[in-house]
């Protein structure tokens, strides 16, 4: 099966099909970027970074 | 004598802009007068409407040229025609913003996609209009994103003549957030609902939050690259406030230069108000369309809030919800504030800022799945 590349037609179909599309895979990147972050307290693992250390690295 | 000096006055007036301006352009300087006073007298944002009242009402006086090829003005708003206005903006606003809240408690992430139906019902109904190409409805819809810099971006990519009507209407409604979300929100929430406080969240780490702009720069970049000029300008500035090692650079990037690029932005919006090409059909049907989308858009957080509400043991409070249309921070001070009428104990603005910065990234996505759909 070949898949041929088409764009959004200029009709009201067209904009419900975007609509549907660009809502649903926006819900589906944001929830992979909270999954990502849902991750971020592992990075505590690696150790401490001290404000007072960085600020004065000057 | 006489017949000369009548004959002088005549050519001085012609010089004038008295002899041009038309009832056009006193609806407009009207217009812009009501901005002036919403900022002085209600406070409602005024550092976006004053410079837009107060340009709207100058390029409205005729004779000046302010705003022709060669003017200041006319320059102002060719930095946002050509897109480097915008991702300056943001990169104030990476410089300016915290993403602890949103790191803190990722599961209200969703929020901030779920707040943008809004741009969605807006793109569908401009469709029915038959006024518009489902380019210009998407340009329209984004203004559902109430975020002004991600909307002249996307405009200029989809729509650029509408950019002046859009600017405005995306300008003037987060302006005027205050006013157009408390309605729906108390209509689609309970009394018990809003006064439900939230549990403290977990502090985030200064590693956490060193690492956060890193990753979201690769995420959008690689697969939104037509948005990434933004939200790489977003996370470089917050890279440069989260290091604290350059502070001066995130310092600079927050204050000087945003308060500079935000006199340039509110001129070059106001600027391009001029009757003759504002006071039309469109343009009211862009308004309509516009305040339909936020409208919409708050309606779907607070709805998106209570349906998750179904599904957690420990309850959020809805109106954080509507938080999640974007607009940092006008909208999680909104959700704040209306909750704090309930319970005047209840401080919901740190909850209610985890969806808003989500939505930012929400308005960023829809906007970049648009332009990547249309403009292929």
């Amino acid at each position: 099966m070949t898949i041929v590349p088409v764009t959004v037609p200029d009709t009201l179909e067209g904009a419900v099909i975007l609509s549907i599309i660009d809502f649903f895979l926006s819900i589906v990147i944001i929830y992979g970027i909270s999954l990502i972050l849902h991750i971020f307290p592992l990075l505590n693992k690696l150790g401490k970074i001290s404000d007072e250390q960085l600020k004065d690295g000057h | 004598m006489f017949e000369q000096f009548i004959g002088l006055l005549f050519v001085l007036g012609e010089q004038t802009g008295l002899t041009l301006i038309s009832i056009g352009n006193i609806i407009m300087i009207i217009v812009g007068g009501l901005l002036v006073y919403l900022a002085l007298a209600k406070k409602y944002e005024p550092f976006l409407l004053l410079g837009i009242g107060f340009s709207c009402i100058v390029s409205n006086v005729p004779g000046s040229d302010l705003t022709a090829p060669g003017g200041l003005f006319y320059y102002a708003f060719r930095g946002v025609e050509m897109v480097i206005i915008p991702p300056l903006i943001f990169l104030g606003v990476g410089a300016m913003t915290d993403f602890g809240p949103m790191i803190s408690r990722p599961s209200l992430m969703i929020l901030g996609a779920a707040a943008h139906a809004g741009i969605f019902i807006a793109i569908v109904l401009a469709k029915l209009t038959g006024e518009f190409s489902v380019a210009e409805a998407g340009a329209i819809g984004i203004i559902g994103g109430a975020d002004g810099p991600m909307a002249i971006f996307v405009t200029m990519k989809l729509a650029p003549h509408l950019l002046p009507q859009i600017a405005v209407a995306a300008y003037s409604y987060m302006a005027l957030m205050p006013l157009i979300q408390p309605p729906v929100m108390r209509l689609l929430t309970t009394k018990e609902e809003r006064s439900i406080v939230m549990k403290q969240v977990r502090p985030v780490s200064r590693i956490e939050k060193i690492v956060f702009p890193f990753v979201i720069a690769i995420i959008v970049n690689l697969l939104l690259p037509p948005v990434a000029p933004l939200i790489t300008m977003l996370m470089l500035g917050n890279m440069l406030r989260e290091v604290l090692l350059v502070e001066r650079l995130a310092k600079t990037a927050a204050n000087e230069l945003m308060n500079i690029i935000t006199i340039i932005l509110t001129v070059a919006v106001g600027s391009t108000m001029a009757a003759d090409r504002f006071l039309t059909y469109k343009t009211m049907l862009i308004i309509g369309l516009g305040l339909v989308a936020f409208l919409g858009g708050t309606a779907s957080g607070v709805i998106g809030a209570k349906v998750m509400n179904l599904f957690l043991k420990e309850k959020i409070n809805p109106l954080v919800g509507s938080a999640g249309i974007a607009s940092v921070p006008i909208a999680a001070r909104v959700a704040h504030v209306v909750a704090l009428k309930e319970n005047p104990y209840n401080f919901l603005i740190m909850h209610a800022m985890g969806p808003n910065l989500a939505g930012v990234f929400g308005t960023a996505i829809s906007g970049g799945i648009m332009l990547a759909l249309i403009c292929k």
